[in-house]
């Protein structure tokens, strides 16, 4: 620990920090608890007039739901796959990126396309591409004789999870890729000299001097990057609309369904809070493991 | 030694490259194509004619442009918003400890583990009663202060990797907290702070439920204008398609010029890893 | 606003516009009104200043909003309504009725309506079907499209198949059409495929009074209906999913024999497939009985509007004489009116033949807060377990039941 740190009691933390709480307080906390406020009442968004408390009934009715809990299950799976297949493309980009090539700012430049659209482009293109009948997805794959009859990429159950994961890995990678670039650049060029001068092969250098140096950056954009994805439900609506039946479930999905198809607002907003209890689980079980760093 | 670079680099950038592009350069070729060679099979991948009436029409006779625009003030404001708050905030988190450091921290982030869906009606009649809908402010402050927990901690995790030891060594040296931070801490957080402002540009570029639901009429973003494309019985796929060729353009322009940027802080971009 | 601010930005207004000032008897009122057009280059402009100059004093904003697929509309409605932000007057549907009724959005119109010579032009059939369940008027028909029946009549010729009248026809019809890369009828089993399922459900004798769904009749029927994609496999593979874009591409492609929608969709399909394509009512079930959804498209006023005669007078002026022509030559669906039906030019016209005939068949789903959970996100889950063979027909029906009745 150094002296630059151990100013306890000193009122300079906080006053840098009031800025960005008093923004964040004004214009997001006051949503969030009339939510959280809201899960406790039958709230029907038509029916103003008839706004029961009724404690926790919509929470107890929520763990009695099994579209509740296949929708948790699919959530799993779809952050899961999602942020690590988005992790490892857009680290592996990020170190090839970071080398020098006379194409270099291009390349940096067009990776960021599939972060830049919006979702509603992304949606529909990919659900294009993958069409039954005009996808190109299907034309190339019969073409090259890799299947032998088109396939509804989006009208199966066990092809549609998979489905909306490639989007989404298409569309999140240079997020991993920008980030983890931005950190590479912190690591000072005297480490690889010195490991090198030790005789230390590139590979070696990645592990012992490269990750070490990146780990921080790494775990926080998981951590951030899990948190949207658990969240994102953009594309998963204009691709299959949570369908086919249920196999595209995420528990935002079935959170928006119930408040702005049903109007339940009571119930979605239960489901709601019920995921960010779940996230708020992870976070401090990643808080706790990291420790305080030094 | 050039071949190695060439197979060993240049060759997987350039499969990620085409993986990231592909679709967009499918949409790029459909927005050339004439209407009615979408649903003719066999289906042809390269366009047997071109046409530019997509494009013609979406510059002339849509208001698309003018979107753009407002889209572009929004990303901007939200930037320079977002960053003007979050930089004093990382700077705390990172360099000072003190009690409830932690706590605050993840608090922070508990606002982006809200689904936001949930969170528009509120802030939808927040805004109404502050008679705030539908401006430019509107938008702004709701971009930035939702990207704001996750800009302060990808910031703080950035000023983490530069070692405190350099804060030291300069006010050592005679320099204020203030002054280290200018000269020496802020230089080193520009490839962080490059890759934040990307993120939020991105992040208010893309957004789609505040600008339809606190804006619409004087603000219109491009994400709504898209929209108006799809109707009940009709989905304007060269319009679409066109629309969406034009719409990942400003992102990859400034990032073209940003990523300058991203060179290595403390001896200025050597070959690395 | 705070007072103080208000009081001295209206001197300063006056101040500044006093010399500017022509004599004006009254300021003019103005009325929002949101609409909705598939076309993203007609504006409704021309429409405005005809009103504006014949009714001096009132101004139309008229705002676009994005439909997204009606979920984005609906939305944004009622969020204006609960936020006391609603429009003077909006395009709405029959599926938002109970929701704004159970609001208070909306300003009963009777009065109105009752004293309007333009009402007779308008078929009491069609007012009839816009009535609120409480009795009063609330809705003012500005435009609508009935769905029937689209046929290959060139494979139909080929096949020596008569077009289809009943479901026995249809479905000997859909087999012998399918094979190879065709199948007989392109379903619709994503959101909005509901319009598929009610001509073959409903029209084979089910119904949604309390019970209706799970008469004997009723299961026979959906069973029929998902036979047809499970047992005969005239659906395409790709059918649980589909959209209206994807079905109306796959007659374009010449993958589907048969599929169903309206004249919104005609001028394209014509485009693609020239004389090839034609229209016929949806075939009727046993019994006669036919089912084909209506799709309704209606002006209503707010309750929380202060002007809500003017607000009156813009949407009556839309669904009256010339104005409604136009009106749905920008929106691309059919007059209400009589004498815009007779003078129509606006689509091919054996479509529009095929829509007056299947106007007998029309009927809408029940006027209850629940319909559009269950067109929106019910209907399209249940169906597509089924259509997967995840779930048995009958229960299909159950949960259609449950979800209406309890």
């Amino acid at each position: 620990m150094s002296q630059a740190r151990l100013r306890p009691g000193s009122a300079t933390p906080w006053l840098l920090l009031a800025p960005a709480l008093a923004a964040v307080s004004f214009i997001v906390l006051l949503p969030v608890a009339q939510t959280v406020w809201l899960s406790l009442h039958r709230a029907i968004l038509t029916r103003p007039r008839d706004r029961p408390f009724i404690g926790l009934d919509n929470y107890a009715a929520l763990l009695a739901d099994p579209l509740f809990w296949e929708s948790l299950r699919h959530s799993l799976v779809w952050v899961v796959a999602t942020v690590a297949l988005q992790f490892a493309l857009g680290f592996t980009a990020a170190l090839l990126l970071n080398r020098s090539f006379w194409w270099r700012s291009a390349a940096r430049a067009l990776i960021v396309v599939p972060w830049a659209l919006p979702s509603v482009i992304i949606g529909l293109t990919w659900s294009w591409m993958l069409d039954f009948n005009l996808g190109v997805a299907n034309e190339l794959l019969l073409r090259s004789g890799i299947l032998s009859e088109s396939v509804a990429w989006l009208a199966r159950p066990d092809t549609a999870m998979p489905a909306v994961i490639l989007a989404l890995v298409w569309q999140g990678f240079p997020f991993f890729a920008v980030t983890l670039l931005a950190g590479l650049q912190a690591i000072p060029a005297e480490q690889y000299e010195a490991a090198t001068v030790d005789g230390a092969g590139s590979w070696r250098c990645f592990i012992h001097v490269t990750l070490p140096g990146l780990a921080g950056v790494i775990a926080t954009t998981l951590l951030l990057r899990m948190i949207w994805v658990a969240n994102s439900l953009d594309v998963i609506l204009v691709m299959t609309g949570g369908g086919p039946g249920t196999a595209t479930h995420t528990l935002p999905l079935y959170a928006f369904l119930k408040a702005w198809s049903g109007l339940d607002f009571g119930y979605g907003s239960a489901l709601a809070v019920v995921l960010t209890l779940l996230l708020l689980g992870v976070v401090i079980a990643y808080a706790l493991r990291a420790g305080e760093r030094a | 030694m050039r071949l190695r670079r060439f197979l060993g680099t240049e060759v997987p950038v350039l499969l990620i490259l085409a993986f990231a592009l592909a679709p967009w350069l499918w949409m790029i070729l459909s927005s050339v194509r004439p209407e009615r060679d979408w649903t003719t099979r066999p289906l042809a991948i390269m366009p047997a004619t071109l046409t530019l009436s997509h494009h013609i029409e979406l510059l002339q006779r849509t208001t698309f442009l003018q979107h753009m625009l407002d889209s572009l003030v929004v990303a901007v404001g939200a930037v320079t918003a977002g960053l003007l708050l979050a930089l004093p905030a990382a700077y705390a988190f990172s360099r000072f400890r003190f009690r409830g450091r932690s706590t605050l921290r993840i608090s922070f982030l508990i606002v982006n583990m809200f689904p936001v869906v949930l969170l528009v009606l509120p802030l939808f009649i927040l805004l109404r009663q502050m008679g705030l809908l539908d401006t430019y402010f509107a938008l702004i402050a709701g971009h930035a202060t939702f990207t704001l927990p996750f800009a302060v901690w990808l910031l703080t995790s950035y000023t983490d990797s530069i070692p405190v030891e350099l804060d030291e060594a300069a006010m050592v040296d005679g320099a204020t907290r203030v002054q280290a931070l200018r000269l020496v801490v802020l230089p080193l957080m520009l490839p962080g702070i490059v890759a934040v402002a990307l993120y939020l540009f991105i992040a208010s570029w893309n957004e789609y439920l505040f600008a339809l639901m606190l804006a619409g009429r004087d603000v219109r973003t491009v994400t709504v204008a898209l929209q108006m494309f799809i109707g009940e019985n009709e989905m304007r796929w060269g319009l679409l398609t066109a629309g969406g060729t034009l719409v990942a353009l400003p992102a990859v322009v400034l990032f073209l010029f940003a990523q300058k940027r991203l060179v290595g802080g403390l001896t200025g971009g050597a070959v690395k890893g | 606003m705070p007072r103080d601010i208000s009081r001295r930005a209206v001197i300063a207004g006056a101040l500044a516009a006093a010399p500017l000032a022509a004599p004006r008897a009254q300021r003019g009122t103005m009325i929002r009104w949101w609409y909705h057009f598939d076309n993203p280059t007609a504006t409704p402009d021309a429409l405005v200043q005809r009103f504006e100059q014949a009714n001096p004093g009132i101004r139309i904003q008229a705002e676009r909003i994005p439909w997204g697929g009606g979920a984005d509309y609906d939305n944004r409605l009622y969020a204006s309504v609960v936020a006391n932000n609603a429009p003077d007057a909006a395009m709405v549907k029959l599926q938002n009725l109970t929701r704004l009724l159970d609001m208070d959005a909306l300003a009963p119109l009777d009065r109105w309506v009752d004293a309007w010579p333009g009402r007779t032009d308008i078929a009491d059939a069609m007012w009839a079907l816009h009535r609120s369940p409480d009795g009063k008027r609330h809705y003012v028909p500005v435009q609508y499209v009935v769905l029937y029946l689209y046929c290959r009549q060139d494979w139909f010729t080929q096949a020596n198949l008569p077009l289809p009248t009943n479901f026995d026809q249809f479905l000997a019809a859909a087999k012998a059409l399918t094979g190879g890369e065709r199948w007989g009828f392109g379903m619709r089993g994503g959101a909005g495929g509901h319009d598929h399922w009610a001509s073959f459900a409903l029209g084979g004798g089910a119904s949604f009074e309390k019970g209706g769904l799970v008469t004997p009749q009723a299961l026979a029927a959906n069973r029929w209906f998902v036979g047809l994609g499970r047992e005969h496999r005239v659906f395409p593979p790709s059918a649980p999913a589909d959209g209206f874009r994807q079905v109306i591409d796959n007659m374009k492609a010449g993958r589907t024999a048969m599929t169903i929608h309206h004249v919104g969709s005609a001028t394209e399909l014509v485009g693609a497939l020239g004389d090839a394509i034609i229209a016929v009512p949806v075939p009727r079930g046993p019994g006669g009985r036919g089912w084909t959804a209506f799709g309704d498209g209606s002006n209503a006023v707010f309750a929380q509007g202060r002007n809500q005669e003017a607000a009156w007078r813009w949407i009556s002026f839309l669904s009256a004489g010339e104005a409604n022509v136009v009106f749905n030559q920008l929106s691309g669906q059919l007059p209400v009116t009589a004498s815009g039906q007779r003078a129509w030019t606006g689509h091919p016209e054996r479509f529009i033949r095929a829509s007056s005939e299947s106007v007998p068949l029309m009927a809408t789903y029940p006027q209850s807060p629940k319909t559009t959970d269950w067109t929106r996100t019910v209907w399209p889950q249940t169906t597509q377990r089924a259509l997967l063979g995840q779930t048995e027909p009958d229960e299909m029906m159950r949960v259609f039941e449950r979800h209406f009745h309890g």
